[in-house]
């Protein structure tokens, strides 16, 4: 099969061009505007005029959407006040306009040159994803970079109605590196990439339910993914948590005691791991559903 | 500052009904009264780490809460050092159980509970955003470590040197470690002295409360957080056109 590029290796703005309809992409504050982090000028750090994440409004199959898409180049997509303030504008707009609305993330969390006022940022846009859900306007978090969705922007990716992610996204909060450094090599050997995706990788996510949907590292698969998921919310019900809360106290008891993330994997159906892991992320889908 | 005791500061937040509290592993659930209306408390001592079990019961308790006593103001306790760097955690999803506490808290919100927070100790990094950050509004007491990092650790990671690091945060209190920074960037609402009348204060904080996020306002009106609103204002008026 002929694909485009890979996801994971496009820049932010590519990655707009290729998921949304063409040429419909219309930025909002666009670098022209010319505003960048007062933080990073002081300490002497190059800035960026977007800080680090593009957003804008566009069209996917026709539908109107905002979307957002984090610069993993600038300081990890990091989110520092101007960053995390267009988040949180784009997702306010979605709400006000009950217009469906997407981030892109690639992120380790909070922007550290920024200190707390990313932190605030980051709590300040989970709230307007709320605002948007409970109105009933779609969220959705696209996973599927290099760096992931960690920290407070993997938390905030859980905040949202969707999660699509591609066998390379990652999703977590402490990030390979920290855990290592806190409990040891033993316990968690950042090197091992292996290792690092069976924790926090698409198919992980995607066999335990944190991912909706688990496609190939191609804007096309995900831009369908999401056109899927547009019409669609979470509702935030009683319910709904109460059935939540029991599938998590579930698979803490299933699993809570395991090392292993190939035990938790048999534990969720895959019976070859050898052929899972080597399985594109589709082809791990079906397989998980069929028990193979 | 000398640290008080948890029962001796659930004691002072609540009084006598702080007997209906209970702490397991350092996380606490259960109802109170605060300025004579009962409320439902969550929370954290100890510096804990919070975990999947622990975001859980505090989810469990939300959901009791809202399920058996529809509005009652929902106080929440933060002293925790983080969410638990661990590999096993990660692997079973520790951000989606924050999701789960953060839907359970908002779903509470939506059925009429005011949301108090209240930083008692440490308030730092995930454990913060998992739930406290996530109240109407938002007190600490002067005692707390509020923020994202100490200056040293920003230091370590970034590799600016503290003292570069020390003299900015003159001018940017985002860059300080502490609940009155954190107060001028509008993260919290106000700053509580152990010295005044805390049971009164937080009385007065559960009527006052209103689910408006506010923080962006608070943080220019300070002057800590000088762009935030602005660039929000500025996206929202660009979406429009």
């Amino acid at each position: 099969m002929t694909r485009g590029p890979l996801f994971h290796e496009q820049t932010a703005r590519q990655r707009l061009a290729a998921l949304v309809d063409p040429g419909s992409f219309d930025e909002l504050l666009p670098p022209p505007e010319r505003i960048t982090s007062p933080y990073l000028a002081q300490l002497g750090i190059p800035v960026s005029f977007d800080d680090g994440v593009v957003i804008g409004k566009a069209k996917i199959g026709g539908r109107k959407v905002y979307i957002a898409a984090q610069v993993g180049q600038f300081v990890g997509g990091a989110v520092g006040e101007i960053h995390g303030a267009k988040l949180t504008g784009l997702f306010k707009a979605a709400a006000r306009d009950k217009v469906p609305c997407i981030v892109v993330i690639e992120s380790g969390g909070v922007r550290l040159h920024e200190g707390s006022a990313g932190e605030i940022a980051i709590a300040e846009t989970m709230r307007a994803i709320f605002e948007c859900r409970a109105k009933k306007v779609p969220t959705i978090a696209v996973i599927g970079s290099d760096i992931g969705a960690y920290g407070g922007m993997g938390i905030l990716s859980t905040c949202c109605d969707f999660r699509v992610m591609s066998e390379h996204g990652r999703l977590g909060i402490s990030g390979p590196i920290v855990i290592e450094k806190w409990m040891g090599k033993k316990a968690y050997d950042s090197s091992n990439r292996a290792l690092v995706w069976k924790t926090s990788g698409g198919k992980t996510k995607y066999l335990l339910g944190d991912a909706d949907a688990l496609v190939h590292d191609d804007a096309g698969a995900i831009r369908e993914a999401i056109a899927k998921l547009l019409g669609k919310s979470s509702a935030v019900t009683l319910k709904a948590m109460k059935t939540r809360q029991k599938e998590l106290e579930k698979r803490l008891k299933r699993f809570g005691q395991t090392a292993d993330p190939d035990a938790v994997w048999k534990g969720m159906g895959v019976r070859n791991i050898e052929a899972a892991s080597l399985a594109s992320g589709p082809e791990f889908a079906a397989m998980a559903k069929r028990g193979k | 500052m000398k640290k008080p005791s948890s029962r001796a500061l659930f004691a002072k937040l609540f009084g006598p009904s702080a007997k209906g509290i209970s702490v397991e592993k350092s996380v606490l659930t259960g109802y109170a009264a605060a300025g004579g209306t009962k409320v439902c408390v969550i929370g954290t001592c100890d510096g804990t780490y919070v975990d999947n079990a622990a975001a859980l019961r505090l989810a469990a308790h939300v959901i009791d809460c809202v399920e058996k006593h529809p509005k009652t103001p929902i106080v929440m306790l933060v002293d925790s050092a983080g969410q638990e760097p661990n590999r096993v955690a990660e692997m079973l999803g520790l951000a989606s159980y924050f999701g789960h506490l953060l839907s359970c808290l908002e779903l509470a919100r939506r059925k009429g509970h005011k949301l108090i927070t209240v930083a008692t100790g440490q308030a730092v990094g995930g454990a913060f955003i998992c739930y406290g950050m996530f109240g109407d509004r938002i007190y600490a007491l002067d005692s707390a470590s509020v923020g994202l990092m100490p200056v040293e650790a920003m230091s370590a990671v970034t590799k600016i040197p503290v003292p570069v690091l020390r003299k900015l945060s003159r001018t940017m209190p985002s860059l300080e470690f502490g609940a009155k920074p954190f107060a001028l960037l509008g993260g919290v609402e106000e700053v509580w002295s152990a010295k005044e009348d805390v049971q009164a204060k937080l009385a007065k904080a559960i009527a006052a409360a209103s689910t408006e996020d506010n923080r962006a306002e608070l943080g220019k009106k300070r002057g800590g957080r000088k762009l935030a609103l602005d660039i929000r204002k500025k996206v929202l008026a660009a979406a429009a056109r």
